[in-house]
């Protein structure tokens, strides 16, 4: 790929979803771009750089920058967070849930695995588990194929198998005619799917007692994982807690937010939603 | 190093299931059907035991059963590998003994991520 037309697209995931691509990573640019080039019947790239060169189109852009995002998931990734955010967290959130709700996020949660995973945990742990209280997850992801992937609720015969164990895909799925397997009624309802840019105010998605945004911002520059954070943060309610991957941090990015004395990798604001900012 | 015991009647599956099972830090041997499964671990009973289930002279759901009834016969992790994908048949190894089902085809990930949800690996 020509280096003009790579740092064109680069320039235009940068603002469009805060995606850091080095010049090493170019061949994710085809890879990622291949569906939206067939469908538009274009070659290659530089044909689709030309195009919005000759006439900007800000839908095709967003899509642009939502397929080069990574979408890579499975079930049950890193499970200790999951396991210590079901049994440790939610438990406790429970017990001062207001209105009979606890909310979750799954920010970047790709095609619903880390969704359903929790789904599952806490399915297993049983309604005395929670006081009766609802648990409702919402996923959200920047592309909106990606949404509908997880809308579905079906996997296909090598995602369905990779952190997930064969009792629990028994238990939860079921094998349809295509041999995808898709998830039950009961367990895909607790699930709201929504099509969101992390790099905007997340506003609309209201508050949460926990969010997850695992192994989604590492990609970004550091601006926009700064913008994420942010824009994440001010969604947790009171005592809400925000969770990122296991390798990840937070420390020193946001003012108000810090790591949880009481769950390790977790972290609350000790200010309003409205006073957090980008540390100094 | 611990060891696992490829049982399949394909010689291609067990070539290719006993390179991805090697990277994984196993000590790999191979029997070609239930009866020479039910010999190898009679001989040394294996840590794991990639099982597939149409098999001639026996099966590995008779394997299975037979194995879980000898003596050291809970040892070993059991994962069966099979083309037979529909929930029916992995209940039905589940319920006999299996401690885990990877459905064909399989790729390196698969085994792997399976592998560690039995905590072999």
């Amino acid at each position: 790929m020509e280096e003009t037309v790579f740092r064109e697209i680069a320039e235009l995931a940068r603002k469009g979803s805060g995606q850091h691509i080095p010049p090493t990573k170019s061949y994710l640019v085809e890879a990622r771009l291949s569906s939206i080039l067939r469908r538009e019947g274009l070659s290659g790239v530089e044909d689709l750089v030309a195009i919005l060169n000759a006439r900007p189109d800000s839908k095709l852009s967003i899509e642009i920058a939502a397929a080069l995002t990574s979408k890579r998931t499975r079930f049950f990734s890193e499970r200790g967070t999951l396991e210590r955010v079901a049994k440790l967290v939610l438990p406790e959130v429970a017990k001062r849930a207001r209105d009979g709700r606890i909310r979750v996020w799954c920010a970047g949660g790709s095609t619903g695995q880390e969704a359903l995973s929790l789904a599952i945990l806490i399915n297993e742990m049983g309604k005395e588990a929670l006081e009766g209280v609802q648990v409702e997850i919402v996923t959200t992801d920047i592309c909106e194929r990606t949404s509908a992937s997880a809308r579905s609720g079906i996997f296909g015969h090598f995602e369905i198998q990779k952190g997930l164990s064969a009792r629990r895909m028994l238990a939860h799925f079921t094998r349809l005619d295509t041999s995808e397997w898709q998830a039950s009624h009961a367990l895909a309802s607790q699930i709201g799917v929504r099509t969101h840019n992390l790099m905007q105010s997340a506003e609309g998605l209201g508050m949460f007692d926990v969010i997850l945004c695992r192994n989604v911002i590492t990609d970004m520059t550091k601006d926009a994982r700064t913008m994420a954070l942010l824009n994440a943060a001010r969604q947790l309610s009171e005592r809400g807690l925000l969770f990122l991957g296991e390798t990840e941090s937070a420390a020193g990015l946001i003012a108000g937010l810090e790591p949880s004395r009481a769950i390790r990798g977790g972290y609350n604001r000790n200010v309003d939603a409205g006073d957090l900012t980008v540390a100094a | 190093m611990k060891s696992c015991l490829i049982v399949d009647d394909s010689r291609v599956v067990r070539k290719v299931a006993g390179r991805i099972v090697q990277d994984l830090k196993f000590e790999t041997r191979e029997a070609s059907d239930g009866a020479e499964a039910l010999d190898a671990c009679r001989q040394q009973m294996p840590d794991a035991i990639l099982l597939d289930w149409s098999m001639p002279v026996m099966n590995g759901l008779d394997f299975v059963r037979a194995l879980r009834r000898e003596h050291e016969g809970r040892k070993p992790v059991v994962v069966f590998c099979s083309t037979e994908n529909d929930a029916e048949h992995i209940g039905e190894a589940l319920r006999s003994g299996a401690n885990e089902f990877i459905m064909k085809p399989f790729d390196a990930d698969i085994i792997e991520s399976k592998f560690a949800e039995v905590g072999l690996i």
